[in-house]
């Protein structure tokens, strides 16, 4: 009789709570004008170590523009100007001290479009591991099946290694570069639409991708697709018009908002 | 149908949660079980303190519901789940509502023991409609063990074995009402644990009910036909089909 109230379901996964994480990048008061125009006001946040973040929202809210914050991106448009800081483990990356191209080796990123360089699928990979002058040739060969096993597309291609990249198919193309991205071991990983130009399968492959990419590195990844943001990310922003509306783990962004306007948008009533 | 199509997608995470639901429906028909055996017990024995435990129990399967609840959720708010999935989500939920009210149930047979031992009546087994009580909890019994089973095979046919058990069991419970009718209308001095009794036999014959529903869950999963509310002449031509 005794063992009855021993039974109890164990609870599959506790609610994330941003208290409870070690911080990747914070983001302090910052303000981005596009000359006169501001497209971001008074954001602040805390990205989370080892865990994806999703960043959602309608076009021209902003999302794409704070992404290319994170390394600095936007330094390479002339009108554009900022406030605030942002943050990686705690330095400042807009410090004019700071080496744009050293902070682009800790925040990796990938776009789009697959743009795959038009060399071998080897040549790809370890474009980033060149241009940091490693000659090794060993090392080349095992940082580049690392990062091709990284980015689940080694089985695909590990007996072509020397044919053109641009033979692949879109969504080998745009896991190449994820793969070219991770293999100079970035801290963070930016993945802009990283699946918008893919098929549904190829789509889902490289979610279930960057699922596993978290154990090793920080996702930051902006989407239009909430359905995609609600599958691959642990937290979720939600921004319009340049301004951060309501950011929280994604479970509870997508159950139970806080906020009318997150409502709104997530339940397609918005606009 | 077979269960590994569930842990078949490109999603790891979509099969893994999958999998946790159809453990935790196991996981929860096995507490109903347990709580099943323990009020059958607290029935034969007269066990006052096993049947408080069987009430006690009932906490951590209304916890378990709202647990699979909170899971289902969040499958259909993060991964859209579509068709055989869907279903399961859908089946998931009712089954749980089940089982929950399966709970409840068998507390009220508990309580019957608990009466009965406050009035000093401690031997059931001399009231009309005790025998015909602990028939229809034990084919209850069976029957959930069956449908649990169907459940981890995703087998609409082994969850169907059951109906013949509901005949039995709606029979046995008009025999148990009759009898009780009739000494009731003998000893109306008796009412009140006439009364108890009653309740008792209509929470055991619920119980076959919510099998009866699980079973229909299985056959939704499966067959994507919801039977809910055929009459006995069209589901029996609908399973022979199958």
């Amino acid at each position: 009789m005794s063992g009855l109230t021993s039974f109890s379901m164990n609870r599959t996964s506790d609610k994330l709570s941003l208290e409870n994480e070690e911080i990747a990048i914070e983001v302090k008061d910052w303000n981005l004008y596009y000359g006169s125009k501001q497209a971001l006001s008074g954001v602040n946040m805390k990205l989370p170590k080892n865990r994806v973040t999703a960043f959602i929202g309608p076009s021209g809210c902003g999302k794409s523009t704070l992404l290319r914050c994170f390394n600095r991106m936007n330094d390479l448009i002339d009108s554009v100007s900022v406030e605030g800081s942002i943050l990686l483990d705690n330095e400042d990356m807009y410090l004019k001290s700071m080496d744009v191209s050293a902070l682009r080796r800790r925040v990796g990123m990938v776009f789009q479009k697959p743009n795959p360089f038009p060399k071998s699928i080897f040549e790809n990979v370890c474009y980033g591991l060149r241009l940091q002058n490693i000659k090794d040739k060993q090392l080349l060969k095992e940082t580049v099946e690392w990062a091709l096993r990284g980015a689940n597309l080694w089985e695909e291609v590990k007996d072509r290694l020397d044919e053109n990249a641009l033979s692949l198919s879109g969504g080998q193309q745009q896991r190449l570069c994820i793969a070219r991205a991770i293999a100079i071991k970035p801290e963070v990983l930016l993945l802009d639409e990283p699946t918008s130009a893919l098929d549904p399968i190829s789509t889902l492959a490289v979610e279930e991708l960057i699922f596993e990419l978290k154990k090793e590195f920080t996702i930051l990844i902006v989407t239009h697709n909430m359905q995609q943001a609600a599958r691959v990310s642990d937290y979720t922003a939600f921004m319009y018009m340049g301004d951060l509306v309501e950011y929280t783990d994604t479970d509870s962004l997508f159950t139970n908002p806080k906020l009318k306007q997150t409502e709104d948008y997530i339940s397609g009533r918005y606009g | 149908m077979q269960k590994k199509e569930f842990s078949s997608h490109i999603s790891n995470q979509l099969n893994r949660n999958l999998e946790e639901l159809f453990n935790h429906i196991l996981e929860m028909g096995g507490m109903v079980e347990n709580q099943l055996d323990m009020a059958l017990s607290a029935l034969e024995n007269a066990d006052v303190t096993v049947a408080k435990e069987v009430i006690r129990f009932d906490k951590i399967i209304n916890q378990a519901e709202m647990e699979i609840d909170r899971l289902c959720i969040r499958v259909l708010a993060r991964q859209q789940p579509t068709a055989s999935d869907l279903r399961l989500i859908l089946a998931t939920i009712r089954i749980a509502i089940d089982l929950e009210r399966m709970g409840d149930e068998v507390c009220k047979l508990a309580k019957l023991v608990i009466k009965f031992h406050k009035n000093e009546l401690c031997v059931c087994a001399n009231y009309a409609g005790y025998a015909e009580l602990v028939d229809i909890t034990t084919r209850s019994r069976e029957m959930l063990k069956i449908t649990l089973n169907a459940f981890a095979r995703v087998s609409a046919e082994d969850a169907m074995s059951i109906l013949d058990q509901e005949e039995v069991v709606d029979q046995v419970y008009a025999k148990a009402c009759k009898d009780v009718t009739e000494l009731f209308k003998k000893n109306p001095e008796n009412v009140e644990c006439l009364l108890e009794v009653m309740t008792a036999l209509r929470a055991s014959e619920r119980l076959s009910d919510h099998a009866l529903n699980i079973m229909e869950s299985i056959i939704y999963l499966v067959q994507g036909k919801d039977v809910r509310n055929m009459d006995q002449e069209r589901l029996t031509q609908f399973l022979e089909k199958l």
